[in-house]
């Protein structure tokens, strides 16, 4: 009882990397701060060019009123000056108040701008100078102080807020693997522990199981982190069977937020290979209605070979409402819901009970592929601590594959099935030989192709040639001409 | 019906002469599901890089993860992984 090894240094891997992703991350987060510095800068620039605009409106004065009056307003914002501690009093500002003023704020702004290379010096002159300055203008424009003040301090955290959120959610990634990968493996071994350990359906069924060789063999097959497979051999009539378990991404966090939104089910499918001669001809599935008809349509052999099939009138039992029967023949579908099966599962009060678990189940003798003769069974999981409501559904594996080896159609439903057979193997014959001569005949036409791209070429070259020579021809024509005039 | 009425009528199915070893179905890599996440990683990644625009790398990295979560086989998908966090 253990799943298989080979994926241990695959998960120290998955660890390894995981860590360096965070190490890349950080760093470029730190990497991330130097633009990020850039873009405030840039930001607050804008930010103080819209003030002065604003003041600007607001004030619409003539630059030449203050030529002289930068260094004084330095002074005076440095020392907090007699002019503004005389206006703050002054309870209704006259006009001339920010006349004074808001040109001192322009005319620092542009002394910034002029000497760029000793902006230290200026702004906490500056942010003094708005702060004062804003106490006299309160009533005309509170907006301007609001967003000086405001705008510059939460724009850093904001920026971060990108960081944080793919950060936090790396995290949760990764927790999340670790414990849907956890509960993913205990699904797994509740299933396999409930039927596959001693005394259980598959023990007494095959005579060998796991997917390893020997006794001690591990019993499951973990491909990737939600598939596990579990395999047995060694029983009367099949050569094979093959379970497929396909869980729910429970490891991955992000199919885990979108089955919240479309929700699926855990499933497990059961593949038993029959021995050759141990299979009549039989083409038979079973679903809920609605899957049937897609079945039907989609898979190759029922298209092929099986319609639905409607119950029988008149007092036999048939299987539940919900389900829909594709089969090749009424008497194959007949035979093959026996009694039994009805009672134990998909008679109409124990589909109720027991069969919630059913999804499809599909016999045939014309599986597409290498291995013609085929059962599958599809069921739907149930939480690792319910195991038991599945055990009727995994007890109808052996149940079918003691019922189809057994089972002989009778002579008059075999001669049909012989036509059938017989036509769809010539079908494929002649469609075989179809795709034989389309192939031949590109390959003609191929070669055709390239005997005229070569007759082409040669064409091409034997024109060069001739080129060649007249002009050798000319030359020659030429030469002596051009001696007779070196000579003159 | 189940396995019980099985081996009590008809002696043991078991048959341990006609076992055959599991055998791992060959699966060549063409025949592996579609690595969308890191198809999309690859593609953030770019569009990050050329347009500095980090969020799109952010993404990427996302993208990375879940793609490592999902892979199957570590030869084959190690490789894209690489380019994309390249």
């Amino acid at each position: 009882m253990k799943t298989t090894s080979n994926n241990r240094p695959t998960s120290l891997l998955l660890i390894l990397l995981c860590l360096l992703i965070l190490s890349l991350s950080l760093s470029s987060v730190l990497a991330d701060s130097h633009f990020e510095g850039f873009d405030a800068e840039d930001d607050v620039v804008e930010d103080e060019s819209l003030d002065l605009d604003s003041l600007r409106k607001l004030t619409d004065l003539p630059l030449t009123q203050s030529d002289s009056s930068p260094p004084i307003t330095k002074t005076t914002h440095l020392t907090s000056s007699d002019p503004q501690s005389d206006s703050d009093p002054k309870p209704n500002p006259t006009p001339e108040n920010p006349k004074l003023s808001s040109p001192t704020t322009s005319f620092d702004y542009w002394d910034e701008d002029e000497f760029e290379g000793v902006p230290v010096l200026h702004p906490p002159p500056d942010t003094q100078e708005t702060t004062e300055n804003a106490a006299p203008n309160q009533n005309l424009d509170p907006k301007t102080t609001k967003e000086s003040k405001t705008v510059p301090v939460p724009k850093k955290p904001s920026s971060y807020l990108v960081e944080i959120v793919s950060v936090t959610f790396l995290i949760m990634f990764l927790i999340n693997y670790f414990t849907g990968k956890r509960e993913n493996e205990n699904l797994a071994l509740a299933w396999a522990a409930k039927f596959a350990t001693k005394d259980s359906i598959f023990e007494k069924n095959f005579s060998l199981l796991g997917v390893g060789e020997g006794d001690d063999s591990p019993l499951l097959l973990k491909e990737g982190q939600n598939v596990f497979k579990f395999y047995a051999s060694g029983r009367r009539y099949c050569s094979g069977l093959l379970a497929t378990m396909e869980l729910k991404s429970r490891h991955d966090l992000i199919s885990r937020l979108y089955n919240l939104v479309v929700p699926c089910k855990d499933e497990i499918t059961f593949e038993v290979y029959m021995n050759e001669d141990a299979m009549d001809h039989v083409v038979f599935a079973m679903a809920k209605k609605k899957a049937a008809k897609g079945m039907q349509k989609e898979l190759q052999d029922l298209n092929r070979f099986a319609g639905l099939v409607a119950a029988p009138t008149g007092g036999r039992k048939w299987v539940a409402d919900e389900l829909g029967v594709i089969s090749e023949s009424k008497e194959v579908a007949g035979d093959m819901i026996t009694d039994t099966v009805l009672e134990q599962v998909f008679g109409e009060k124990a589909f109720e009970k027991f069969g919630r678990g059913f999804i499809s189940m599909h016999l045939s003798d014309q599986h597409p592929g290498i291995q013609k003769k085929v059962l599958i069974f599809k069921f739907a999981l149930p939480d690792a601590n319910n195991m038991t409501d599945m055990t009727r559904l995994v007890a109808l594996v052996p149940y079918y594959i003691d019922l189809i080896g057994r089972y002989k159609l009778s002579p008059q439903a075999r001669s049909k099935t012989d036509a059938a057979r017989q036509k769809a193997a010539q079908e494929a014959y002649k469609e075989l030989q179809n795709a034989r001569q389309e192939a031949l005949q590109r390959k003609k036409a191929e070669r055709k192709k390239m005997m005229e791209e070569a007759e082409a070429k040669l064409s091409a070259e034997s024109i060069r040639k001739r080129e060649a020579k007249e002009r050798t021809r000319q030359m020659k024509k030429a030469m002596p001409r051009v001696k007779m005039t070196r000579g003159n | 019906m189940s396995s019980h009425n099985n081996s009590s009528s008809v002696n043991d199915p078991r048959q341990p002469s006609s076992a055959k070893p599991f055998l791992p179905p060959a699966v060549s890599p063409q025949d592996l599901p579609v690595d969308y996440s890191g198809f999309i990683a690859v593609v953030f990644g770019i569009a990050g890089v050329m347009f500095r625009y980090k969020l799109c790398s952010w993404l990427a990295i996302i993208c990375c993860a879940q793609s490592l979560a999902n892979m199957r086989n570590v030869e084959t998908d190690l490789k894209q992984i690489s380019m994309a966090m390249m």
